[in-house]
């Protein structure tokens, strides 16, 4: 299951926001996106290289600027 | 000045629209009150048909429109892509029937009366058809505000107020495997004890006492 994998890999559910995040790796998968994407999607995002300064989002259709600017400030 | 916050403009404009949702839902209310009449003076007993309304709460007027986005997240750079009137439901009235027999009664009643109405119903886990619903505009009173009716089986009907406001703040949970079979075995259970209603009063109902 998709969402066991995320678990397992630290990754918590934002109940507001929809959204599994991870503040180690610094990434974050929309709930849209995890239910859409193959499981294989999801791992292989899970383990790519990012550049570690800020958070990279996972969604369907890309979170404009000010979106990330606000989850940003959300997940700290 | 500062731009203010998505949120912000949303809570400006529902109090702009409150009196026009206000007419809308005691117009939409009357209007089924008074053609559902006919159906309501011939209950039997044991059969009701409650007609409720509600205006939605501006929090969650605006909480809706933020969870139809990707991240629950309004993007504060285009606050005027967003508007609480693409909601359908800003009024809305429910129409809680009991036994399901008489559902399909008040549907046709109104169906008439609502013509051009979008339907949209309420569908159980498997795909079935629960509570019809119809989403349009009371022209007479307002173009812009929208509203909705939904007519549902009342057992059904009472359980969703309480399952609703429980799973509408925890969407991954509702939305999971393990829940899905809880809601679907509460359904049945309670479709199968308005059935069981309905075959004990057509067991042992004499077949003239329904002629007056």
């Amino acid at each position: 299951m998709k969402k066991d994998i995320l678990k397992n890999a630290q990754y918590w559910y934002d109940f507001d926001r929809d959204l599994f995040y991870n503040r180690t790796a610094k990434k974050a998968f929309s709930l849209e996106f995890v239910d859409d994407k193959p499981e294989e999607e999801i791992l292989r995002r899970m383990h790519e290289s990012t550049n570690g300064s800020g958070w990279t989002f996972y969604f369907n259709s890309g979170p404009s600027d000010g979106v990330k600017r606000e989850l940003e400030r959300v997940l700290g | 000045m500062q731009d203010r916050k998505p949120e912000d403009r949303l809570r400006q404009e529902y109090f702009h629209l409150l009196p026009d949702i206000r007419r809308v839902v005691w117009c939409l209310e009357a209007e089924i009150r008074y053609h559902t009449r006919h159906i309501v003076r011939s209950l039997r007993p044991h059969e009701q048909v409650v007609v409720k309304s509600r205006v939605k709460e501006c929090e969650s007027a605006v909480k809706t429109l933020r969870d139809q986005q990707e991240g629950r997240t309004f993007d504060p750079d285009n606050s005027e892509d967003y508007s609480l009137l693409n909601l359908p439901d800003l009024a809305g009235v429910r129409v809680l029937v009991f036994p399901n027999s008489r559902l399909v009664e008040v549907d046709n009643a109104l169906r008439g009366i609502f013509q051009g109405w979008t339907y949209k119903p309420g569908r159980d886990d498997g795909g079935a058809v629960l509570a019809p619903k119809y989403y349009g505009y009371c022209n007479d009173v307002s173009t812009e505000v929208r509203a909705e009716y939904q007519i549902v089986p009342m057992l059904i009907g009472l359980f969703w107020e309480v399952e609703h406001s429980a799973m509408y703040k925890f969407r991954e949970v509702a939305n999971s495997k393990e829940m899905q079979e809880h809601r679907a075995d509460v359904e049945s259970a309670l479709a199968r004890f308005e059935a069981g209603i309905e075959t004990f009063v057509q067991d042992y109902t004499e077949p003239s006492s329904g002629v007056s």
